[in-house]
């Protein structure tokens, strides 16, 4: 009797091991239009900060989502995925917003020279700040 | 007086053929693929900065590798935190020389570019074979290759040495776009 009460709660806590290990493996990504900005700011300044120090920058941004206003320079689509661009008063970097293929959809609404506020994924600093997973919040 | 003129000329002429002499995107795509009995581990990374110097015959290229996508968030983070350790190095960067560039025509034509990849802060000299064409005023370079994870100290835990391959399979396509400005 005390053998199979062990059993049970041995197979108990395996099912229930499995299940949150299941659970971890498929671990949804961060929904961002879910989710609030950790940061919201201009362009230029999201620009100003990573040209200035990258890795504080690196290290503030990085993978956090990010919410950021901005004049739209170009509103493009390249290989199904919608990028707009934010200009930011310098003459080459800007940045780069890619959309959600969910966003991407509306992206025949962004007119170049309108305001528009975004938020995403930075992934970090090339020529442009780049953003991933951006949707428009305005 | 005249001697300034010829100056000032070569100067503008040669700003004037270097501004049209590169093509560059910002949005190259890198893929890898890694296969193992226990799993297939594929990433996409659409951000990818790559610039050609036509007239040095070179390219540059920069990697965000916080821009690698995965199917599952666990392996991203995996990726990031513990396998090339993205917060310390966040970029990887290959620089080279486009050996037989003159070749380049407007059928795909092979070329082999040799430079240096850097990866989780260790750099590699590499010969990497790619099929380009120019066309409409566009370069797209595009092929795969393979790099071993050891050769950049990526440590893969034995726990789950059978989900990851050792050498890793890279695709890239960049479809460069005349650099105005």
């Amino acid at each position: 009797m005390k053998f199979k009460k062990i059993i049970i709660s041995a197979l108990i806590l395996l099912i229930i091991g499995l299940f949150v290990a299941y659970k971890m493996y498929n671990k949804p990504h961060v929904n961002v239009a879910d989710e609030k900005a950790t940061v919201s700011l201009s362009a230029a300044k999201l620009l100003q900060d990573f040209s200035t120090d990258e890795a504080t920058a690196n290290a503030d941004y990085l993978e956090k989502i990010i919410q950021v206003k901005g004049i739209v320079a170009e509103a493009k689509v390249e290989n199904n995925k919608g990028i707009v661009t934010l200009e930011t008063g310098d003459d080459f970097a800007t940045i780069l917003c890619h959309l959600t293929v969910e966003e991407t959809k509306n992206i025949n609404t962004i007119k170049v020279g309108q305001n528009i506020s975004l938020k995403g994924i930075c992934t970090g600093f090339l020529m442009d700040v780049v953003l991933v997973k951006c949707v428009i919040t305005n | 007086m005249k001697n300034l003129y010829i100056v000032c000329f070569c100067f503008l002429a040669v700003c004037l053929t270097n501004a049209q002499e590169r093509y560059l995107t910002k949005s190259g795509e890198i893929t890898f693929f890694s296969e193992s009995p226990l799993e297939n581990i594929a990433a996409k990374n659409s951000q990818v900065l790559s610039i050609v110097d036509a007239g040095k015959k070179q390219m540059a290229i920069s990697i965000l590798m916080k821009s690698f996508m995965f199917e599952k968030a666990l392996m991203q983070e995996h990726f990031n935190e513990n396998y090339v350790e993205s917060d310390k190095y966040p970029k990887a960067t290959f620089r080279g020389a486009i050996l037989n560039f003159d070749t380049i025509t407007d059928k795909e034509t092979k070329v082999e570019v040799k430079g240096k990849l850097t990866i989780h802060g260790i750099t590699k000299e590499m010969v990497i074979k790619a099929l380009a064409v120019k066309k409409d005023n566009a370069i797209v370079m595009q092929g795969d290759f393979f790099i071993t994870l050891s050769d950049f100290n990526v440590d893969i835990p034995s726990v789950v040495e059978k989900n990851i391959a050792k050498e890793i399979k890279v695709s890239f396509n960049f479809n460069h776009q005349p650099f105005k400005k």
